[in-house]
């Protein structure tokens, strides 16, 4: 039969506005069929739902869609007792309304598809729908077994207005509970556009961002000049160009904060487009979790923190999948039956909670229960009679290694395959969707009181404020939500012991972190009086962070790292400062773990500077002496380079010759001059084999060309030079 | 037999004939060997590392930026330089010379080039100097390619050895975090 694109496409408009109001539906259902609501809130809900399922009557007749018509009738007449008397709804009734909401969607999406034609019968159905139904006087009241009723004919249905509801025919005539996300795709008067175009537009936004940020450098430039040209005296000949100048700075200042505007208003209109709230996929989980309970015979309750947090629609498409599957196994493996529970001491009714938070660009979510927690015992057996992990391995692993063990393809303690588990696909499935959002998952359990998944999730969308902090020359950033306090070192509020150092904190004692010596940049280092001290609190650790000064607060865009560092774990992505300058923020959560021991940190192993005033030579010398075992620290220039000689100790230098503030024969003779360095080894490297010479009469150990120091040529001059114990080339 | 003796006119026809069909036959291998030698050329950007020649596939590099407002990464890999901005994304820093095993160098790098990684990512390698455009005879390349697995192709040019970058091959394992010889 040819269909009218028309209406074919006003029936594809129904079917996305029949989805939402279905949504609505099932979640008022499950709030009814929870109870504990005061009859002002019964009412309430009652009201809803029948303006919900008349809307769908009535906007399905105004289609000619006349089965859906006849559902939504149904629907209606099994709802009706119950509203007349607004009483609490029995588990029957809101089986048999779910039940019918499902048969009323897959025709709504069959018709939407152009299938409606083959749709079978649906009086069959319906017949069922009805026969299911408790009589009007049994469904009202609390008994929760269905009983048969008689069937009543269905009357003809036509998009007639309730009485004295005040409503219409068409849903968009309703106020929608989501107001700001109901409307835009359903009224059909959007876009589609595809996720490539937003995020050019993404990065158009943030070309525009890096063009504000020069404009403010070329206008602080102005001012320079400006500044200098009234240095010369102000003469008649350069006061006409300096106010001209000055007109300029200031319509340039005008434009800049004009365009700082338009890429907030731009940022913001982006993030509106392409977010949408975390209820807004919770109905299906909801529904999920009362369904799947009900058929294991369990009583589970899921309850959502976060739910107001906007995300990215394409990562929320995404993890919907990863929190079906984290969902069904916690209502599958976790949780126990009520009698279970009860033996336990546990309330008869299971307890999901998910927890969605968002700091800065990571996304924190959280799927936890408190069920009978993972069996690491049982799990180490099954690994062995699975053959997952050689026996040695397993024997070696503690108990959080084994029960990272679950995410392990075909890992499953079920010994039988069930309609819900046992195929050992689940968690897995789950851990491959959150890496390839470039997240990661872990788990945490106690026997006995339930199991917690934890995934953490780079996000690309939105600002947040950021405390800038220095650590010798370098910039980082600390996501104000971890920073708790910020201070100076008293000495007296430390407790030093065993080199360490401790810091009272409202009655804790936390230990003193040296934000440089954490990222390699420096050796350990105690605070001195009056360094700045920031408490950083994340995942329930404290830890006082040693900087060496706090630069300000500010509202930054974090964006994700590339592939290459993003894998780093002291970073959550970096930041544009106001000369265009990237800074790395850095993750409160690593921040506060305890710091793996390497070999860089053992009091043995070997240390070597380097000073260069090219970061490349800086990096290509610290590769080839990390890779020959050496703790190697950088210093950019000679003064720096110094300072480090001050504070730490070293067994040998890597130094340029030529740089630019203090060259490499000057700075040889500083060291020179100080009795703790006279005899420090110093191998200087330069990009002239002229500067063999200078190296000599400067009193460097050995010298070599920059040519020269291919992989393992250093390294040997190095071993070798420390072997003479310095001794001068 | 009675030979009819040609006439001046036909005589010089005859050899216009010839004389024009030689031209075009000679015309017609310049074309071919015009055509071979457009075809058989590979655009590459090549630069000095050290006291060899290296090169990446012209069609792989987006951008020639002076090595500057680059972040240094503490505790990255010791390939990367650090990481810098480039119109609107975030971008990875990395040295060549440490990509590729340990190698000296004649002078400080002082440009980044932007390259294609070969998934669908950019990246930044430094460099000496500013590339040059050149053509590699794709034969050549071809059976370089053939000869050499790793990420850089041996490929011999007017009597030099040019190193030729295969940037999938030297980025899928960079990103693997494992070190690269020739």
């Amino acid at each position: 039969m040819a269909v009218d694109p028309l209406l074919q496409g006003l029936v594809v408009g129904f079917a996305a506005e029949a989805q939402e109001v279905c949504q609505k539906v099932t979640m008022d259902l499950l709030d009814l069929e929870r109870g504990g609501l005061d009859t002002e809130a019964l009412n309430k809900a009652y009201v809803r739902l029948g303006r919900h399922l008349h809307t769908l009557k009535g906007s399905a007749a105004s289609l000619g869609l006349q089965d859906l018509s006849e559902i939504a009738h149904k629907l209606e007449d099994a709802l009706a007792p119950l509203r007349a008397s607004v009483q609490q709804m029995p588990r029957a009734v809101v089986d048999i309304l779910l039940h019918g909401l499902d048969i009323f969607m897959l025709r709504v999406h069959a018709h939407a598809d152009g299938r409606g034609d083959s749709l079978p019968d649906y009086t069959a159905a319906l017949a069922q729908l009805v026969a299911e139904a408790p009589p009007p006087e049994q469904a009202t009241a609390p008994s929760p077994t269905p009983a048969p009723a008689t069937p009543t004919p269905a009357p003809a249905a036509a998009p007639t207005p309730a009485t004295g509801l005040g409503f219409g025919a068409h849903p968009t005539m309703e106020a929608p509970r989501d107001e700001s996300h109901a409307g835009a795709d359903a009224d059909g008067a959007g876009w589609r556009v595809s996720a490539r175009q937003v995020t050019t537009l993404m990065r158009e936004v943030e070309r525009l961002r890096e063009v504000r940020l020069r404009t403010e450098e070329r206008s602080r430039e102005l001012d320079r000049v400006v500044t200098l040209l009234a240095r010369q005296g102000l003469l008649a000949e350069t006061a006409e160009a300096r106010t001209l100048l000055s007109g300029v700075g200031r319509a340039m200042r005008s434009d800049g904060e004009e365009t700082a505007d338009i890429v907030d208003a731009l940022e913001e209109g982006l993030k509106a487009i392409t977010t949408r709230p975390v209820r807004t996929i919770l109905e299906p989980l909801q529904r999920m979790v009362r369904d799947l309970s009900r058929q294991l015979g369990k009583e589970a309750r899921l309850s959502v923190v976060g739910a107001e947090v906007s995300l990215d629609r394409r990562l929320l498409e995404k993890l919907n999948g990863a929190l079906v599957h984290l969902l069904r196994n916690a209502v599958d493996h976790g949780l126990e039956s009520p009698t279970e529970r009860e033996r336990a001491g546990k309330h008869h009714e299971g307890a999901l909670t998910l927890r969605i938070e968002q700091q800065g660009n990571l996304l924190f979510l959280e799927s936890s229960d408190d069920g009978r927690g993972i069996d690491v015992a049982r799990v180490r057996q099954v690994a062995e009679s699975r053959s997952l992990v050689p026996t040695e391995e397993l024997a070696r692993m503690n108990d959080n290694q084994i029960r990272d063990l679950i995410f392990r393809p075909s890992f499953s303690t079920r010994a039988d395959v069930t309609d819900t588990s046992g195929r050992g696909v689940g968690l897995d499935a789950v851990r491959a969707a959150v890496e390839a959002l470039q997240g990661r998952i872990e788990v945490a359990s106690t026997l006995g009181q339930g199991t917690r998944f934890m995934l953490t999730l780079p996000v690309e969308l939105g600002s947040s404020p950021v405390l800038v902090v220095r650590v010798l020359d370098q910039m980082m950033g600390l996501p104000m939500l971890a920073v708790e306090a910020t201070q100076l070192t008293r000495m007296n509020s430390l407790r030093i012991a065993r080199r360490r150092a401790q810091l009272e904190y409202k009655g804790q004692l936390l230990p003193v972190v040296d934000l440089g010596s954490r990222l390699g940049l420096r050796a350990a280092h105690m605070p001195n009086e009056g360094q700045p001290l920031m408490v950083i609190s994340a995942g329930g650790k404290r830890v006082a962070l040693e900087v060496d000064a706090v630069v300000g607060d500010r509202d930054l865009v974090i964006r994700p790292l590339p592939a290459e560092v993003r894998d780093v774990p002291s970073y959550q992505g970096a930041a544009t400062l106001s000369r265009g300058e990237l800074m790395l923020i850095l993750r409160p959560s690593w921040l506060v773990s305890d710091p793996a021991p390497a070999a860089s940190l053992t009091p043995q192993s070997r240390r070597a500077l380097v000073v260069d005033d090219s970061l490349t030579a800086r990096a290509l010398h610290r590769a080839m002496l990390e890779a020959g075992g050496f703790t190697v620290h950088l210093a950019s220039t000679g003064a720096r380079a110094l300072e480090r000689l001050l504070a730490d100790t070293y067994d040998v230098v890597i130094c340029d010759l030529e740089m630019e503030e203090m060259d490499g024969d000057e700075f040889i003779r500083k060291v020179r001059e100080r009795p703790e360095t006279r005899e420090l080894p110093i191998i200087l490297v330069s990009t002239h084999e002229t500067g063999r010479e200078r190296g000599r009469a400067a009193g460097a150990d050995a010298f070599l060309s920059k040519r020269e120091c291919a992989s393992g040529r250093l390294l040997a001059v190095v071993l070798d030079v420390m072997s003479r114990g310095g001794g001068r080339a | 037999m009675k030979v009819t003796p040609r006439t001046l006119d036909e005589a010089q026809e005859d050899e216009l004939r010839v004389l024009l069909e030689r031209r075009a036959e000679r015309l017609r291998e310049l074309e071919q060997t015009e055509a071979n030698r457009e075809e058989a050329v590979h655009w590459v950007a090549e630069f000095p590392l050290g006291e060899e020649r290296y090169a990446l596939p012209l069609e792989t590099l987006r951008a020639a930026l002076p090595l500057r407002m680059v972040t240094p990464v503490p505790l990255s890999a010791p390939h990367v330089i650090g990481v810098l901005r480039f119109q609107g994304q975030v971008l990875a820093a990395l040295s060549l010379a440490s990509l590729l095993g340990g190698h000296g160098w004649r002078q400080d790098p002082a440009v980044l080039l932007v390259v294609e990684r070969g998934d669908g990512e950019l990246c930044a390698v430094d460099c000496e100097a500013i590339p040059r455009p050149l053509g590699l005879p794709v034969g050549a390349v071809e059976a370089a390619r053939a000869r050499d697995e790793g990420p850089i192709l041996e490929v011999f040019s007017d009597q030099q050895l040019v190193h030729l970058i295969d940037p999938p091959r030297l980025f899928t394992r960079a990103g693997a975090g494992a070190r690269h010889g020739r």
